[in-house]
């Protein structure tokens, strides 16, 4: 997401090694940057939700195949809404069999499907060499409020 | 990004306490209590998700994870949550046909079992 509709350039752009603990940071940097552009408190959280499991979901894809590669997360600001895109190089992860081994559910599905509930416009794609591409928008009103999709 | 985890007893139930962002970073941690709990006796609990400022799958999945293991001894896990924003995650996942959700740790303590 180099830019968007408009031709406006990622506002911010992160790069950081794929450790679970920088998650907060990456949530950190993304409220700031959406409350900046006057995104509404419902929609700063969601987006923080949503670009934290997208990561979550980069980051344990590349620590299982032993990569450090870092995953990359532009933040696009657009005029009537709020975009970001994830990169990773992480290789296509096998279905698991099992599920998960200690009883838990499967957070991981658990997880795309809370990113598909919290955004608008979600797309997912493979990178050439190998990786994936992750982007999704969040409208904004005329006065910063979100139009997060209605609650089951 | 910390945790933070408080134990303490009101009646039968042990009361967990959790203050902090729950995401894959610390989700171990809230796991490993739980377990600790049960593998301890503690087969009602409440988790208190009051001072919680975020919450992820993993976390939500560890919760149920939690409640699995608790209703393996005939126990309950309750939880106490008034914010927004973390029923939100509830709602959407359907966590909340799953979780009886109180609104004070006296309401979830006083409770009838489920």
């Amino acid at each position: 997401m180099d830019a968007d509709a408009a031709g406006r350039p990622a506002a911010v752009r992160l790069a950081f090694p794929p450790e679970p603990r920088l998650l907060g940071t990456v949530r950190l940097v993304v409220g700031v940057v959406a409350r900046k552009a006057g995104l509404g408190e419902e929609g700063v959280e969601d987006l923080k939700v949503a670009v934290s499991e997208t990561c979550a979901v980069a980051v344990g894809d590349l620590n299982r195949a032993g990569r450090p590669d870092p995953i990359e997360v532009d933040l696009v600001e657009g005029a009537d809404r709020f975009g970001i895109e994830v990169r990773d190089r992480a290789p296509a992860v096998p279905a698991r069999p099992g599920g998960p081994g200690d009883g838990d559910v499967d957070d991981r599905e658990l997880g795309l499907a809370l990113v598909g509930a919290l955004v608008d416009d979600l797309r997912t794609a493979t990178l050439e060499g190998g990786g994936n591409r992750t982007t999704f928008w969040l409208r904004r009103g005329p006065t910063g409020a979100d139009l997060s999709p209605p609650l089951i | 990004m910390d945790l933070d985890l408080n134990v303490r007893k009101e009646g039968d139930h042990s009361v967990l306490e959790v203050a902090g962002e729950i995401d894959v970073y610390t989700a171990p941690k809230l796991r490993e209590q739980l377990i600790e709990l049960v593998s301890d006796g503690s087969y009602h609990i409440v988790v208190d998700l009051e001072k919680v400022d975020f919450l992820d799958s993993t976390g939500l999945g560890v919760l149920v994870g939690g409640l699995k293991r608790v209703r393996s001894h005939d126990g309950s896990l309750q939880l106490v949550c008034t914010q927004e924003k973390i029923l939100k995650i509830f709602r959407i996942t359907g966590l909340t046909k799953v979780f009886p959700i109180h609104s004070s740790v006296a309401d979830a303590v006083s409770a009838p079992a489920e």
